[in-house]
């Protein structure tokens, strides 16, 4: 069984021969064969041989096209600060002035900023891995662009200030995640993840997630799922088990929860939905991979029985992290498939 | 002019109602209402509550930014710029470190600790350790903050204390917050103290954190 078949019976609650591992290895596969991380996430090239290095590497079942969480920002004209070693950051915001919202058009993913780059990167990983491995794109959600397309202090303000207003944004940004979302399904990935940090009950209520989040996002899976997509991913950091109830609402396949999540937490509130979490993204830095090995067998062992559950991290694997520590991860989920034989 | 209308001005606080909130003390100010009254039966009150409301529905950001908004309009109203009472408790040093331009944790740690009666000297974002170090000793600071919401910026967490004891401030707590500091332990990050919320480290400062000044 490759890791396409794997993924696909899990997430039909079907046997696999094993519990699917996915490791959020996103700038790590740069800081693993040696590239710039500034590099890598401007080059889709580079980002796929570095992806597909990596896949080899470490042996998990899912490369993933996904640069940062400045790319939709960048392309509806934010400027960034690059460099070497670290994600990009915000340096003026496209829309700094919400009036100017009528200014900005939904940009174009074959020709604007990034993205056509990420395409790349899509394409490549489509066509070389992407017959036995999942290949995962990645947008970022209304809410999450939307923060990245003011600052995150005057999104928030504005939500209490003018919430009309705000929802105006937040249909464009809903715009922006379904425009590139299409396009990296028509490049060839086989899910584009939905990754909104900015929707976690850390920073907003989850009434507020209800009301202005979870309309847009089942729009975005609806469409997604439509395109072609094979599951719909929601990826939301933090202590989102306020939200997870919502998640079928939105048509979510695929649930992350993060390690403020406990499995048991999780399960209970999303019974017939595929999990993946929830391994603290830290310790891939900080523990040894004894510590790794021993928090992945105990995750394996919760949803012993349960199925629909893909062994991961919390969030992304820090780009610092060490290898062995990702090793040990991988390997536990192999050493259960050993036991079954 | 008594309890009704400070617990108007705790209710419009804890709301965020910006408008509210000024046009309640202002009433009280109009009725010789002590402005320290409104800081520490009003202000400090209301904060105490949304402190309760965040640890029991879970601490969200936007209900913390609207209503620190709120309390730092009505202390400008209260004590118009530049005639803020010097604070009872000392000056906390605040910063996000070099290589982490993500300062709205901090900022939020700043309306808390002002609310507080606390002196905050912010040192701003992408902030370099020697810069923290040096304010500190400027301000003879009680305390010195630093949030985090990257990874990559464990290694300079870790030097802030000995830095702080090269300088002569080896008595000075160290406390560190934020969404990466908060995966690590105090003893990993090198700091007295590793706290899940602005609120923590308010309650931290006003418990144990090295006693009065």
């Amino acid at each position: 069984m490759n890791s396409l078949g794997r993924i696909t019976a899990t997430l039909q609650g079907k046997p696999a021969d094993r519990t699917p591992v996915i490791a959020q290895v996103f700038g790590h596969a740069a800081t693993a064969c040696g590239v710039d991380l500034g590099v890598y996430l401007r080059d889709g090239a580079v980002l796929a041989r570095c992806q597909i290095e990596a896949l080899h590497r470490y042996g998990y079942d899912a490369v993933f096209a996904l640069m940062d969480t400045s790319v939709e920002t960048e392309a509806a004209g934010s400027v960034l600060k690059y460099t070497a070693r670290d994600y990009p950051t915000v340096r003026s915001y496209a829309l700094a002035n919400p009036d100017d919202l009528d200014q900005l058009a939904v940009p174009d993913p074959l020709r604007t900023g990034r993205m056509p780059e990420l395409l790349k990167a899509a394409r490549l990983l489509r066509k070389e891995v992407g017959g036995g491995t999942l290949v995962v794109g990645c947008v970022l959600g209304p809410l999450t662009i939307t923060t990245q397309l003011m600052g995150m202090q005057n999104a928030l303000y504005l939500a209490v200030d003018e919430p009309d207003r705000f929802g105006e944004i937040l249909d464009y940004a809903t715009e922006v995640a379904r425009e590139f979302g299409n396009a990296q399904l028509d490049a060839g990935v086989h899910l584009p993840v939905v990754f909104d940090p900015s929707a976690s009950p850390a920073v907003i209520p989850p009434s507020f997630f209800r009301e202005f989040e979870l309309p847009r996002l089942k729009s975005l899976f609806d469409g997604s799922k439509a395109r072609g997509s094979a599951a719909n991913w929601l990826h939301i950091a933090g202590p989102a088990a306020p939200i997870l109830p919502f998640y079928p609402e939105a048509g979510v396949d695929i649930a992350n929860f993060d390690y403020p999540v406990s499995a048991v937490e999780a399960k209970a509130a999303l019974p017939a939905t595929c999990l993946d979490g929830n391994i603290t993204p830290l310790s891939f830095v900080e523990a040894d991979p004894a510590g790794i090995a021993r928090e992945a067998h105990r995750l394996l062992d919760q949803f012993a029985g349960r199925g629909r559950f893909i062994l991961s991290s919390g969030c992304e694997i820090p780009p610092e992290s060490r290898p062995e520590n990702i090793e040990a991860m991988v390997r536990a989920a192999q050493s259960r498939a050993q036991d079954r034989e | 002019m008594g309890t009704h209308s400070m617990d108007l001005l705790i209710e419009a606080l804890v709301e965020g109602d910006r408008a509210r909130s000024v046009t309640e003390a202002g009433r009280m100010i109009a009725a010789g209402v002590a402005r320290e009254r409104i800081v520490t039966e009003g202000l400090e009150v209301a904060m105490k509550r949304l402190e309760s409301k965040c640890t029991l529905e879970q601490f969200n950001l936007l209900e913390i930014m609207v209503a620190g908004r709120a309390v730092m309009e009505v202390m400008s109203h209260v004590y118009p710029e530049g005639s803020w009472p010097a604070s009872t408790k000392g000056t906390v040093v605040i910063a996000t470190l070099e290589g982490d331009v993500h300062d709205l944790g901090k900022n939020i740690l700043r309306m808390i600790l002002v609310s507080g009666g606390y002196r905050v000297v912010d040192c701003g974002k992408d902030c370099p350790v020697h810069v923290l170090v040096e304010t500190a000793k400027q301000e003879d600071a009680r305390a010195v903050c630093v949030s985090g919401l990257i990874t990559s910026l464990i290694p300079l967490v870790r030097r802030v204390k000995g830095s702080l004891r090269g300088a002569g401030l080896g008595d000075v707590p160290v406390i560190a917050g934020g969404a990466a500091l908060k995966m690590a332990s105090a003893a990993s990050l090198n700091v007295d103290v590793v706290c899940d919320s602005a609120f923590d480290a308010v309650n931290w400062l006003d418990t144990t954190g090295g006693g009065q000044v």
